[in-house]
């Protein structure tokens, strides 16, 4: 028996209605999304002003990117969102079995008490971690009076307390889609695999894992990608002796003088950065859905 | 009166013939079913009536009114859909005050109406609940009262029970032909159900591949069916195949072969005249055919004929058995008139006699379709729509 | 059905990592909450208990002006990008309109760019087009990345929709226009609401954006709590802060309770 009707009621769609309800939308989207990149490409080939921008063609932004002059903060950028990525999939995807296996009434609330940190002001939690950190914070304070350390430790301002507030800011992205995907699946399909003999170790490997695969896909990009471009985070807790991309691009947009040129090179250096991991991101999932289908 | 007439109707979807020139009149006050397999146009030619497909060519005609190019919203015909389509978020005495609210009929009138047609399906005490806190049934009757209220010339049930289970289907199917005796208004029944169809219409079209290939009464359609496809979609049959050798008055012959080089001679009467030498299909009812261990006395052993039983069903009110003649298989129903068994029960490659009279079978005049029946012997029903067949068995008795 | 039993170390590793992960989350935010209400200059050690920076807080006049642009920007960029999303959400309803996959594309990509990227290049659009930084602009660029969010939650809606309740509707009398604001608003309600909080939550959190858009002396709270961080000024955030925190749990129940009497329906 068919639940929904597949079949759209009669006269109900019209291509040119359609179109013109998508237009506003999308010719927003145009105009404030997609020529702004042109934008940001037309000016990396331009000149620097301290205070603005002078319209005179300049390879010289490109030349430094080339030449690996900003080689370090792509480094620093990548490897820290490279971390984060993989803390929060060992620490995300636990919780979101644990969520998706508790009783059912019991889901929603776990879920609530994930999405309010997450809903929280970004500053605010990233302020926080200031506090509870830093020198004569909360944490040293309590390690002292415990006796477990006698000089207080230096977490803040170095790249511990970056990946920690990353992890901490980004990893409610990583439980919500895997907690979807686990949701979902099928947990007899496990009961099936241990039966035909494999044990619980292996039939989270071959089974439950695999299957999950979507689930981290989709937290990966939701992780990542932004991860790649933090500035906040870096900026208020990080060591300022290594500067992540975000923070370069800031000063030469903000900072006099300025450098519009230089971030817009960066800019799109970052921009291009992304769109290969997306597609590699894309391209290493496709090859697995068929491997999947196929092997 | 207002008869529904739909002429030379066709519609097809992305070049896909779904109907294919249906021309059917359903006399005013009728309960009319459209049954076919699924795919053979019987929904999409129910969604043109009420107005949710507009065909590629055809009229379709109330009374003297042509509503082929009407909006659905403009049509004196009001539809059952198959999953109810309750607006979800609307309250049982919401749904079914909804017609008349959008035709701005004032409130009093509106709520007696409401709760005269509740009291109909015998829900006036469910009126504030949510259509997620009904059961199937009770979902069944809000549709009903809901498209009734708007007091429609036509009503059109799309597959109406096919989400119940089988006691309330029965219990679904009396209901709605008491409530076809009290409206009064004409009825169009969709259904793949054969047992469904044949119980509840006045009259009956049989649909295959976008075509109607027999319309008429259920017991028109079961006794005498037109083609091949309404003998075996409709009840089961055995379809043997024959050359006529002899033509009487009353009845001719035929001669049949049983598949491994003998051949038997067969006497049926017939409704139009063959020549001789012509090929033809005969259908053979299971339960027209007699079973028994001893040899009856006929004169010249006409339709008289020595089989094996290969099988035995035991399905309660009868008994089905496949008698093997040659190569050929027979099915035939025993009906159980005594408390267990009327004799000895027959055994397992046991040899029996069939018989039965000249009267009982049905000259069709086409010849089976040789793909379809490849890995079947002649006799044997084709696997066409075998499940629901074999669901409907206990229905029929 | 029994559900495959986990032995006690995958079950009581998941349990423990789990519990690990609410402390994680939530001591920042308790030793906020807790802090706001600390009598000290300097917001690290405990001195004491006050309310005296919750009054500071309402004395503060920059403070209620950063909320008031906040408030400003959030509802006005909420009602504008959630009628837009609904708007396009119906009109990309239809799977074979012709470019539908160009257009979902233009709607999905401000999702998978990093903020900061969009800030930037809608500052040298603004810069290019030589127009002031202030109201205008921010306002423009929020609603640059919460319409995006609004079309995909509204269409998630829409995507489940029964179509056979539309051919319900016209099938009892009523007209495509009746159809649609008795039928289908109504059902896709929660989708437009649901789009209309995330799209506000997501205009209060913006940083980053905001930051790169706002002119000098239009400050939403965001901007104004990292200024006066950066300043060393901080006394006050900490109760600001915990107000926020409020906002937000109050936010997440009240959506709870619109969520569930929607789907008490179903």
């Amino acid at each position: 028996m068919r639940d929904k009707r597949e079949i759209k009621p009669v006269n109900s769609f019209n291509q040119k209605i359609d179109y013109i309800l998508a237009a506003p939308a999308l010719l927003w989207l145009t105009i404030f999304f997609l020529v702004p990149y042109f934008i940001v490409l037309i000016y990396g080939f331009l000149t620097p002003d301290i205070f603005d921008i002078k319209f005179e063609f300049s390879l010289d932004a490109y030349r430094q990117i080339v030449d690996g002059t900003y080689f370090r903060p792509f480094y620093v950028s990548f490897r820290m969102a490279l971390l984060t990525t993989v803390l929060c999939i060992l620490l995300g995807y636990p919780v979101a079995y644990f969520i998706a296996r508790a009783k059912e009434k019991l889901r929603n609330t776990l879920l609530v008490f994930i999405i309010i940190p997450f809903w929280t002001n970004l500053i605010i939690r990233i302020f926080s971690w200031r506090i509870f950190l830093s020198y004569n914070g909360v944490l040293n304070d309590f390690l002292i009076s415990l006796g477990l350390i006698s000089q207080p430790l230096e977490i803040m301002r170095t790249d511990w307390a970056v990946i920690l507030v990353m992890v901490y800011v980004y990893l409610p992205y990583m439980i919500l889609p895997l907690y979807s995907v686990l949701e979902k699946l099928d947990f007899t399909l496990l009961h099936a695999a241990m039966d035909l003999g494999a044990n619980e170790v292996k039939a989270f490997f071959k089974i439950t894992l695999p299957l999950s695969m979507g689930g981290i896909f989709a937290g990966v990009l939701l992780v990542f990608i932004p991860a790649l471009g933090a500035y906040l985070i870096p900026q208020l807790v990080g060591d300022q002796r290594s500067l992540y991309v975000g923070q370069v691009i800031t000063y030469k947009i903000k900072n006099i003088p300025r450098n519009w040129p230089m971030a817009s090179a960066l800019s799109f250096t970052l921009l291009i950065l992304v769109a290969v991991c997306l597609l590699a991101g894309y391209y290493l999932y496709q090859n697995r859905q068929k491997t999947k289908r196929f092997g | 009166m207002e008869e529904i007439r739909i002429q030379n109707i066709s519609k097809d979807f992305d070049g896909f013939l779904a109907v294919d020139g249906v021309d059917l009149t359903i006399r005013s006050g009728e309960l009319f079913s459209f049954l076919g397999p699924s795919g053979c146009g019987k929904t999409t030619l129910l969604r043109m009536i009420a107005g949710f497909e507009t065909p590629l060519r055809g009229n379709i005609f109330i009374g003297d009114e042509d509503i082929t190019d009407l909006p659905p919203y403009k049509r004196p015909v009001n539809t059952i859909f198959q999953n109810y389509s309750l607006f979800p978020h609307m309250t049982v005495w919401d749904n079914v005050a909804f017609g008349l609210k959008i035709r701005k009929v004032p409130l009093p009138e509106i709520q007696s109406r409401v709760s005269e047609m509740l009291q109909l399906v015998k829900m006036e005490d469910q009126s504030a609940k949510y259509p997620a806190q009904m059961s199937g049934g009770q979902k069944q009757r809000v549709a009903i009262a809901r498209a009734l209220i708007n007091k429609p010339k036509v009503l059109l049930l799309d597959e109406p029970l096919a989400a119940l289970d089988l006691k309330l289907r029965q219990h679904m199917l009396i209901e709605l032909m008491n409530i076809h005796d009290a409206v009064g208004i004409t009825f169009i029944y969709v259904t793949h159900d054969q047992g469904e169809a044949m119980s509840i219409s006045d009259r009956v079209a049989v649909m295959d591949k976008g075509k109607v290939v027999q319309a008429g009464p259920p017991d028109d359609i079961y006794e005498r069916p037109a083609s091949i496809f309404s003998a075996y979609f409709i009840g089961e049959t055995n379809l043997i195949t024959g050359q006529v050798i002899g033509i009487e008055d009353e009845y001719i012959q035929l001669r049949c072969n049983m598949g491994d080089g003998e051949f038997f001679e067969i006497d049926s009467t017939f409704h139009f005249r063959p020549e001789v030498g012509q090929q033809l299909t005969v259908s053979l009812r299971p339960e027209k055919i007699a079973i028994s261990r001893n040899k009856p006395r006929i004169q010249d052993d006409i339709n008289v004929l020595k089989g094996s039983i290969e099988d035995i069903l035991y399905l309660g009110s009868h008994t089905q058995y496949i008698v093997t003649v040659g190569k050929l298989k027979f099915r035939v129903f025993s009906q159980h008139k005594r408390v267990y068994f009327d004799d000895t029960a027959l055994d397992w490659d046991e040899e029996v006699w069939l018989f039965w009279h000249d009267t009982d079978s049905w000259l069709i005049d086409e010849m089976p379709d040789e793909a379809a029946y490849a890995s079947e012997s002649m006799v044997h029903p084709p696997r066409f729509g075998k499940r629901e067949q074999s669901r409907n068995i206990a229905e029929e008795q | 059905m029994k559900l495959p039993r986990l032995s006690s170390f995958f079950k009581g590793m998941n349990l423990t990592v789990f519990t690990f992960v609410m402390i994680f989350l939530y001591i920042p935010i308790l030793i906020l909450i807790i802090f706001s209400f600390n009598d000290a200059r300097i917001i690290t050690s405990w001195k004491g208990f006050t309310f005296k920076y919750y009054a500071q807080l309402w004395e503060n006049a920059a403070i209620k002006e950063a909320f008031w642009n906040t408030m400003l920007i959030a509802i006005l960029s909420t009602v504008i990008s959630t009628l837009l999303g609904l708007i396009t959400a119906l009109g990309l309803e239809n799977k074979r309109l012709k470019g539908r996959r160009g257009f979902m594309g233009l709607l999905y990509a401000p999702l998978v760019i990093p903020d900061i990227l969009m800030g930037v290049s809608l500052a040298l659009l603004f810069n290019f087009l030589r127009v002031n930084t202030g109201m205008v602009t921010v306002l423009i660029a929020h609603i640059t990345f919460c319409v995006s969010y609004a079309v995909i939650v509204i269409q998630s809606r829409l995507e489940d929709f029964d179509y056979s309740l539309i051919e319900a509707a016209m099938d009892l009398g009523a007209k495509p226009r009746t159809t649609f604001f008795k039928v289908k608003l109504p059902l896709i309600m929660p989708g437009v609401i649901a789009a209309a909080l995330l799209s506000f939550t997501l205009s209060i959190d913006d940083f980053i954006i905001t930051f790169f858009t706002s002119g000098r002396g239009f400050d939403t709270l965001p901007i104004y709590v990292e200024g006066t961080i950066r300043r060393g000024t901080i006394t006050t955030i900490n109760s600001l802060s915990t107000l926020m925190i409020g906002f937000t749990l109050f936010l997440v129940v009240f959506t709870k309770r619109i969520r569930k009497s929607l789907i008490s329906f179903f």
